[in-house]
């Protein structure tokens, strides 16, 4: 196949890439720009370790062509969220609810919380479970990823930095 | 980042160093299996060891007052991290900015052995904790000396070396770091009450941060500059039973982005610019295997039996023959489990390059130095010209044990002078390393007094190492045999050797047998239980179910499973279970779970690990089952390998008991899960009376045995 140029609206910033048309967006933002948060987990899109935002919906990377992706379309990674120092809200829930063991699909994760608390700040506990099922997690870190989401769930502020 | 040896070294001005010699006894006398380096010599301070074992420098006291802790064991994901820092912090009273902990690093850290059997905190986590104590005396001694002051009034506190008579006398530890080496023996038995002082203050990981933000390296996100991606073609069969007809080279070659692709002794390899081409090129190989001449079918309780062989006997008292033939109420059964896998979500991933003329490798790995041994050796070179590295691995339950990706990986580099990146596929991660958990066949008869109580029991285990049956009940009359079977699906480790099996077929005969007796399961678990310590688990486990006042409606229940892990870890589990006829289905609707190892170091930390092993049982009790014939493996990713997800996971509750060996620490990410297996199939029994006798307990196997009864 053949490659191509892009410019990709990557954490509000515009990112110039020339890579196959049929190359994952996963592995775009990890070696072409260097942003390795998202993580290759399964390369069949059933783990979510490598979900990211793309206008604001948590989506599985590791098989979503770069061609695929329309222009102006924005995509948050994780890096995007919040740095250490100046983490998010989901993602300071994260860490004061150790709702992680190994740590390697926590990106995934948190995006996708944070793609469900934009959606509907108040999530019931079957509402969280819903959209977090098909984040897997090996280190099943499920019961404090569960506490992490449903502590956050009444405020309103799900989004970006402070 | 934490700073190497070596940056501390340069950019920090002095430092003062202490090779420790720590003998690895635990307070209890207990010989351990995996003893601290006791012989060696301190190695060049440049970081440069020529031996495999060898005795170097533990902790480092830099200049700036902070101390660096260095060992071999690695951060998987059970908090290793956290736990060093906060040892060592606690111990020396420092607050965590002042303590750095480096992992798994050849070149700088002590060879404390591999980061296996839920042991880094209860063997090198406590060796720190004693020799920061040591280490606190030796620098009030070394303050005495330098300044001239009486060592009497000295005490050492939160980094400094104050005098009691003189306040005006306050001296920091970096003061002390003009550049020696102090090397101290270590008496492992100091003070057995030293660990006990240890609590739990921190709320957070060291790493929290670098997690949540996606910024905490694992090996997958290095990148060395020109790297390029490698892959194997990997094998459609057993790997011993794999003969390759056909590959087609050029259409390989040429897809876009290939580098090489050509048979090394190995197998074929591929080599491209990205992990997409890499893939592609092993694709387009387009391979072809000759059907293996073995039968297809493959029933795995037969193919255990045929050709096992006694490989050792366990224990053999009493007259076991004689009681079962004699005793009126015997009974015989067999429990049969699956093929699991250990699927940590980071594939297993190596980085080679050479930095600094050495070969150096990047890897999460369990055993960095039997890694580093191996690929030396491979390569006919000196270990000390390997550097491996372990960054945090991205979960590793057994499956980071081994060393053989670093050797594939490094083979690679044959075909190039280019760092290469080889990343497991999901496939690969499963069937090509292949080390599953096995399944086991287990057979057990049991005879029972008048009272309830077990007067013999004859247990048969084929393929398995039998751990934990031997310790939970008492018996005048047992016997216990191990057999192995030569199969072509080859096993490793997973969460624990291979008790799990075991456990699930003890505990659920242990129901048979209070069905038979006509005893309320616990109730008979508390009359044969071997250990009173059990007494208050048995209690705890009920009381968190509310088991005396349950009355289940229809279709639900409660079962319980006790498991004693090597004779140090008890645990009793309780799992109330909802069955669907209909549909077959399993819900777990809740857990609690009781446990004595010993003294809980970081309760926050031993939750998380106990709830996930927990959680395994689930999975392993209902999903999990990698689909084995006699030709090969069918299962590729987890599409067709279910894990548990956060819909499978019931509220889960737990109490800690420390009075089987108080005040000493033990492991604690195993044990729970044997016994939450057998809970959940008892309470499967329970709830619709139909006992299984193998796992997992998935809807069709639960429908079909509702429909035939």
């Amino acid at each position: 196949l053949q490659a191509g140029h892009y410019i990709l609206r990557v954490n509000g910033e515009d990112r110039y890439v020339h890579a196959p048309h049929d190359e994952p967006l996963l592995w775009v933002l990890r070696d072409r720009l260097r942003l390795t948060g998202a993580k290759f987990g399964c390369g069949e899109g059933v783990c979510g370790a490598c979900s990211v935002l793309i206008d604001g919906r948590a989506q599985r990377t590791c098989r979503l062509p770069i061609s695929r992706l329309r222009p102006g379309q924005e995509v948050v990674t994780i890096e995007g969220l919040g740095q250490p120092g100046n983490l998010s809200p989901v993602q300071r829930a994260f860490a004061e609810h150790t709702a992680f063991g190994c740590g390697y699909c926590t990106p995934g994760q948190i995006i996708a919380a944070t793609a469900l608390l934009q959606r509907n700040p108040a999530p019931t506990r079957e509402q969280i479970v819903a959209a977090m099922d098909r984040q897997l997690c090996r280190c099943a870190a499920y019961p404090n990823i569960l506490a992490a989401v449903e502590s956050l769930a009444d405020s309103n502020d799900a989004g970006e930095s402070e | 980042m934490s700073p190497t040896r070596r940056s501390v070294l340069i950019g920090l001005g002095g430092t003062l160093a202490y090779a420790l010699h720590v003998g690895c006894a635990p307070r209890d006398g207990e010989q351990t299996t995996e003893p601290l380096p006791t012989t060696g010599t301190l190695d060049d301070p440049r970081g440069r060891p020529n031996v495999d074992l060898d005795v170097r420098d533990w902790l480092v006291v830099s200049a700036d007052g902070s101390v660096t802790a260095y060992t071999s064991r690695t951060e998987l994901g059970q908090g290793l991290t956290t736990v060093m820092h906060d040892i060592v912090g606690q111990a020396l009273e420092l607050p965590r900015e002042r303590v750095h902990v480096v992992l798994g690093d050849t070149d700088v850290c002590p060879h404390h052995g591999p980061t296996t059997g839920s042991g880094a905190t209860k063997y090198v986590g406590w060796a720190f904790w004693i020799a920061c104590h040591q280490m606190r005396r030796d620098l009030v001694l070394l303050a005495a000396e330098s300044t001239g002051w009486s060592p009497a009034s000295l005490t050492y506190s939160e980094g400094q070396i104050v005098d009691s008579q003189d306040p005006s006398r306050v001296l920091g530890i970096g003061e002390l770091a003009d550049g020696r080496v102090r090397r101290l023996d270590v008496d492992p038995v100091t003070d057995p009450r030293l660990f006990p002082a240890y609590v739990d203050r921190e709320t957070m990981n060291v790493n929290a941060e670098a997690i949540v933000t996606g910024t905490q390296m694992y090996a997958g996100d290095y990148l060395p500059e020109g790297c390029v991606y490698g892959a194997y073609l990997s094998p459609e069969h057993h790997p011993s039973l794999a003969r390759l007809r056909f590959v087609n080279y050029p259409e390989a070659r040429n897809a876009p982005g290939v580098v090489r692709v050509k048979q090394i002794d190995r197998g074929i390899v591929a080599l491209a610019e990205s992990y997409p081409a890499v893939r592609q090129a092993i694709a387009k190989l387009n391979a072809r295997w000759h059907a293996p001449e073995r039968p297809v079918a493959f029933d795995p309780e037969a193919e255990i039996r045929a050709g096992a062989e006694l490989a050792r006997v366990v224990e053999d008292f009493g007259d076991v023959d004689a009681a079962l033939q004699d005793g009126e109420r015997v009974l015989r059964e067999t429990y049969v489990t699956q093929y699991m896998s250990q699927v940590p979500l980071e594939t297993d991933t190596a980085v080679a390059s050479v930095e600094d003329g050495r070969l150096t490798l990047r890897l999460g790995n369990q055993n960095p130095f039997w890694v580093r041994h191996k690929v030396a050796r491979q390569q006919g070179i000196p270990a000390a010209d390997v550097h491996v590295i372990s960054p945090p691995a991205g979960g590793a339950f057994g499956s980071k044990a081994d060393h053989v990706i670093g050797e594939e990986t490094v083979d690679m580099m044959q075909l190039t002078d280019r760092p290469v990146k080889f990343v497991y596929s999901r496939d690969d991660d499963i069937r090509r390393r292949g080390r599953y958990k096995e399944a086991v066949v287990f057979d057990i008869a049991t005879a029972l007094d008048d009272d309830g109580l077990i007067l013999a029991r004859s247990i048969d285990i084929y393929q398995d190492e039998g751990h934990g049956t031997r310790y939970t009940y008492r018996t005048p009359n047992a016997r216990t045999r191990l057999f192995e079977t030569d199969l072509p699906v080859k096993h490793g480790t997973m969460r624990g050797t291979s008790f799990v099996q075991s456990i699930f077929g003890m505990e659920s005969h242990t129901d048979m047998l209070a069905l038979a007796a006509g005893i309320d399961p616990l109730e008979f678990r508390r009359r044969n239980v071997l250990l009173p310590a059990f007494d208050p688990l048995l209690d705890a486990c009920g009381e968190m179910l509310d088991y005396g006042n349950y009355e289940p409606p229809a279709n639900q229940g409660i079962g319980f499973g006790v498991c004693n892990h090597g004779g140090t870890q008890l645990g009793v589990v309780g799992a109330e279970v909802r069955v669907d006829r209909q549909s077959g289905e399993v819900t777990v609707v809740r857990l609690a779970g009781a446990f004595d190892f010993g003294l809980v170091i970081n309760r926050r930390l031993a939750t998380n690990g106990v709830k996930s092993s927990m959680i395994w049982g689930i999975g392993a009790a209902l999903l999990e089952e990698v689909d084995v014939d006699g030709h090969g493996c069918h299962t590729t990713g987890f599409s067709n390998y279910r894990i548990a997800r956060m819909s499978d996971t019931p509220p889960i509750e737990v109490a800690y008991f420390d009075n089987h060996n108080p005040g000493h620490p033990r492991g604690c990410g195993e044990m729970p899960l044997p016994p939450t297996v057998a809970a959940i199939a008892n309470a499967v029994h329970d709830a619709i009376g139909v006992r299984f006798h193998e796992i997992p307990l998935t809807p069709e196997r639960v429908r079909a045995a509702l429909a035939n009864p």
